[in-house]
């Protein structure tokens, strides 16, 4: 195993670690880890990113990761539940949305931050964001459009991604949860691009955007949903003929608000065939080995669709 | 036999090696005890001891006794 430790100059890299040091000892391992399978390049992209979105901030860097340490122990110990009974927990969307979505406390001081550190330090929510930077973006960038649509935007990761990687690009954000727009405005104004991008607190499937974009991105979405097919159906009008989307989906991978149990990429796949998008691309990643063979493990499906 | 000792048998069954439990051990005195392995510690410990937990129980847990502890306030209580 590598040791970060012996390079230099990752301070708020090493705010993270102390954190898990001192109060999720058993989790500090992960950022060697990742930096084993991932090299510089990933501490480079973590620490930029963590600089510039904490900025002096320090003490919120601390209560991030603390949140961080909650999520992870939360899906863990649904994802051992999960081993027994290969069900989610029964729960309907307006149960989720009270729990989760609406609750402003757990949105910013666990869920959010949960999921903003996740998309570094979980394995395939990193690969998933490679394939995002490797496969979409060139894609992005030859198809030369200049509008998307982020549906469900979670931390405003993906739309601040597709701002940065994409200069020039107009977005629109939405999401029914005031604390991920909220989050996402901080996101996007804190790297200096909230100025091409517009937040909408808006059901889509109510009330479906009639002028279609050239792109969408849809990440980890479609399980929180009691129908995704009708919200994928939703998702289809909104992208322009010949555009492209990427819609990713969490499978067997129990959470607080997860609700539509996938077991596998190709049923995301077959939903969004069903939903009249046409499949250019898919991947499947796990986030871990299992310790028994048929322990469970949390995957990522990933699709680049078009029309 | 007593909470102590079964918690220690609970952690030779996961780690599957001979340790004596101290109230200050963490997972840094155990090189095998990463988030996997904790995970599967905490359900081998409510098999053990008929226990649920939940997240917030076992979030801020900093050592073997505060995990006894909890047991033992759990315990109390059903």
């Amino acid at each position: 195993m590598e040791d970060y430790k012996k390079l230099n100059d990752y301070p708020y890299i090493d705010t993270v670690h102390k954190v898990l040091m001192s109060e999720a000892p058993y989790m500090s391992g992960v950022i060697n880890k990742q930096y084993t399978e991932f090299g510089k390049t990933w501490l480079d992209f973590f620490e930029a990113d963590l600089s510039t979105f904490f900025r002096d901030n320090n003490e919120a860097l601390q209560i991030a990761t603390r949140g961080y340490i909650k999520f992870a122990l939360d899906g863990m110990l649904l994802q051992k539940r999960f081993d027994k009974t290969r069900q989610y927990e029964s729960k309907s969307y307006e149960q989720a949305s009270a729990e989760v979505y609406q609750n402003e406390k757990y949105m910013h001081t666990l869920y959010l931050p949960g999921i903003y550190l996740s998309h570094f330090l979980w394995r395939h929510h990193y690969i998933q964001h490679l394939f995002f930077i490797e496969k979409f973006v060139p894609m992005v960038k030859k198809h030369g459009g200049k509008t998307f649509y982020d549906v469900g935007v979670g931390t405003g990761f993906y739309s601040r991604e597709m701002l940065r990687c994409i200069p020039g690009l107009q977005g629109e954000g939405f999401d029914l949860s005031p604390s991920s727009l909220s989050h996402t405005k901080k996101m996007l104004e804190t790297f200096n691009l909230a100025q091409n991008y517009r937040c909408n607190l808006q059901d889509i499937v109510l009330n479906t955007p009639t002028k279609p974009a050239s792109f969408i991105t849809n990440v980890e979405v479609l399980e929180h949903l009691e129908d995704p097919v009708a919200f994928l159906k939703g998702l289809n009008k909104m992208l322009a003929p010949n555009g492209l989307g990427m819609i990713t989906a969490a499978i067997t991978a129990p959470n607080a608000d997860h609700i539509y149990l996938y077991n596998s990429v190709d049923e995301v796949a077959a939903q969004a065939v069903e939903a009249r998008f046409k499949i250019v691309d898919s991947r499947e990643d796990a986030a871990y080995q299992p310790l028994k063979p048929n322990d469970s493990v949390p995957r990522n499906a990933v699709l680049i669709v078009t029309k | 036999m007593n909470v102590r000792n079964r918690m220690t048998a609970v952690f030779c069954r996961i780690f599957n090696i001979d340790l004596i439990l101290t109230d200050e051990m963490t997972a840094r005195d155990v090189p095998e005890w990463d988030s996997l392995a904790h995970i599967g510690l905490i359900i081998e410990i409510e098999d053990e001891f008929g226990l649920k937990f939940t997240v917030d129980d076992i979030s801020d847990l900093k050592n073997v006794g505060e995990m006894i502890e909890l047991v033992d306030r759990k315990l109390i209580k059903t």
